[in-house]
């Protein structure tokens, strides 16, 4: 028997190795140096310093409120976008379906570089088409790049384009996994269509819906290309900088490690308090 | 209650016509079984009086109202499905009751049209679990519990009791026919068994390829079938069917003598017109074979197997490659002779033409 362990475990060490080197030991490395000063040479353990400062950072809360900001205008929109986009992908009266279903995914596809140049390009305030169709409806243009709260709108935009189609084709595996006749009895009930879809596909989509919901916090938690690719690194002057971003500034223009990390796990540790709530508040009743 | 008329029905999906020109009449308050093997039309014409699927052509009545283009919901039928159809995250409580709450019908209403049901069905301690929690005998009172609450001028069953296990599927079926007595509504049920078309029919209506066969009482189908097909689908086992030719025409009707032992000849009181020589087939149900020398004829066959069920036995045999089925009725070792010999008494045959319509 143990022979047998040990063998199977000889088999499990190249991936074990992996596994410990590249995933284990940088989660309780990086954990151990969120408690060091590594704005000096060698690096120092100081408890507090990184977290102490994290808490009355201005540029965190600043980071932290962006992410918030995004999180609860950007996920149900998001999300109430994707289940109108499964219901409308389902119907049985649209024609060419594969074709639509294709074109809903394609922006998980592409580069996140390419698609934030084009991007900047639409939404450029002097040549981009964006500006000129709110021209000719008689409204001034958007200085896209230039306004905070625009930018903000902006990247909320260029995220929901993005990720929308990805939920709808989740969000429409979850209803193909409805039975046609659930809806043909309710039909026969003389429940109409749309009472149909708030009393019977909402409720039979719920388990999905909240798969997609704590999917897309833990996205936008970490969120990072955006702002950094479209609002030139979370500008207007840090009004669309994300935690994501903080965490690359400190951590790769500053060189400073210990708070970086410490900026990592508060991530991490949000995204799953978040999560957990989604799926307390989503639970099904007993 | 209301009665149907079915006229020239008829179903097309694209160039490919499902049911040609269905006539029916059903009366108010009759139990119809629409009864045929899979892919006969059954279901889509079911389906077609509920109004889930499009009439092509044709028409469909109910209570003397045309529907063809009236919406399901306003048909005043309930529907029960072959897989329940059940509101997964509903309480059964609620299953019952959603249709109604969802057209404002007055609470007091709707709580005693539930609790009748839920009574009639024996559900009562069922209310507040969900179909998750019920076994598939249970999902089903609860699908008809639906349909009751609706309190319907007519119930549609799509083969409601093929998920059941078989002694389930008679417990159900007798308290379908219990429902039926009770509420005195018109029922239309789909099933492709015929024991089940039997048993709850007060008339069966036998489709096959979206043609209907024969329409008639159960009984009437079994003892004056119109052809082969309802000969060989009504009854169990099904009918045996010889080849045979016409060996003689007379005033007492026609000789038919058996292919695979021309010895073996039968007089029909037939008084269609028929060539000597021309192919015919004879049929007689397994039940209906009689003791050696005590028919109008005997025939010896070739034992394969018999099953012994205690109160009879099924003997499976063969007479130049054609297969037979015989009852023996308390013989308990049909299976140890090589050969059996049986007589054919010639008022239980019956003769088909070679295209399978009965000679009469």
């Amino acid at each position: 028997m143990r022979v047998h362990n040990r063998i199977a475990y000889a088999f499990l060490a190249p991936y074990l190795l992996i596994f410990a080197t590249f995933w284990l030991w940088p989660i309780i490395s990086s954990f151990l140096i969120s408690f060091q000063n590594t704005r000096v040479n060698p690096w120092r353990f100081a408890p507090s310093m990184n977290w102490g400062r994290l808490v009355s950072d201005p540029a965190f809360y600043n980071a932290l409120y962006n992410t918030l900001i995004i999180l609860v205008i950007q996920v149900p929109v998001m999300i109430a976008l994707a289940t109108v986009m499964a219901v409308l992908l389902n119907s049985p009266l649209l024609k060419a379906r594969p074709l639509y279903r294709f074109a809903f995914f394609a922006p998980v596809v592409v580069g996140e570089v390419a698609y934030a140049a084009v991007f900047r390009l639409m939404f450029s305030a002097d040549f981009g088409i964006i500006n000129k169709i709110i021209g000719t409806v008689g409204f001034a243009p958007v200085s896209w790049f230039d306004n905070g709260t625009a930018a903000m709108a902006l990247v909320i935009m260029a995220v929901t384009w993005r990720w929308a189609g990805y939920n709808a084709i989740i969000i429409l595996a979850g209803l193909q996994s409805i039975p046609g006749d659930v809806y043909e009895a309710a039909t026969l009930d003389r429940v109409g269509k749309v009472q149909q879809f708030f009393h019977i596909t909402l409720p039979l989509l719920k388990p999905i819906i909240l798969f997609c919901i704590v999917l897309s916090v833990i996205g936008t938690m970490q969120l990072f290309a955006e702002p950094f690719l479209i609002t030139n690194r979370g500008g207007p002057g840090g009004a669309t900088e994300t935690l994501g971003l903080l965490l690359y500034r400190q951590g790769f223009t500053s060189l400073n490690f210990g708070y970086a990390s410490a900026i990592a796990y508060t991530i991490a540790g949000l995204a799953v308090a978040i999560s957990l709530l989604n799926l307390f508040f989503g639970r099904e009743a007993k | 209650m209301a009665g149907l008329t079915l006229k020239n029905v008829i179903k097309r999906f694209g160039a490919l016509q499902i049911i040609h020109g269905a006539d029916l009449e059903i009366e108010d308050g009759e139990f119809v079984v629409f009864v045929g093997p899979s892919g006969c039309g059954k279901s889509t014409l079911l389906r077609m009086i509920a109004g889930l699927e499009d009439i092509s052509g044709g028409e469909i009545a109910i209570a003397g109202t045309v529907v063809n283009d009236v919406e399901p919901s306003e048909r005043h039928i309930a529907m029960v499905f072959q897989s329940y159809a059940l509101y997964p995250h509903m309480t059964v409580r609620k299953n019952l009751s959603f249709g109604l709450t969802m057209n404002g019908n007055p609470k007091t209403d709707t709580e005693r049209r539930v609790a009748h049901a839920a009574e009639i069905l024996q559900i009562n301690e069922l209310m507040d679990r969900r179909p998750g929690q019920l076994s598939g005998g249970q999902r089903q009172r609860v699908a008809i519990g639906r349909a009751i609450v609706r309190e319907p001028q007519v119930f549609l069953f799509d083969e409601p009791l093929s998920n059941l296990d078989a002694e389930l599927r008679v417990q159900m079926r007798v308290e379908i026919s219990k429902l039926h007595k009770q509420l005195g509504t018109t029922m239309i049920y789909v099933t492709h068994d015929q024991t089940e078309a039997m048993t709850l029919a007060d008339k069966i209506v036998v489709l096959r390829s979206g043609r209907i066969e024969q329409v008639g009482a159960p009984l009437d189908l079994y003892d004056d079938p119109a052809n082969q097909f309802v000969a060989g689908f009504i009854g169990s086992p099904k009918m045996n069917f010889l080849k045979a030719t016409v060996h003689a025409v007379g005033p007492d009707g026609v000789t038919a003598a058996v292919v695979a032992d021309p010895s073996v000849r039968l007089t029909l009181p037939i008084s269609s017109r028929l060539e000597i020589g021309s192919p015919v087939i004879l049929g007689i149900r397994p039940e209906h074979f009689s003791d050696a020398g005590t028919g109008e004829a005997d025939l010896t066959v070739a034992v394969h197997v018999a099953e012994h069920l205690g109160h009879t036995s099924y003997v499976y045999a063969g007479v130049s490659g054609e297969p037979l089925i015989i009852e023996r009725p308390e013989s308990r070792h049909a299976g140890d002779q090589k050969t059996l010999t049986v007589g054919l008494p010639a008022k239980r045959c019956f003769l088909f033409d070679a295209e399978g319509q009965r000679l009469r």
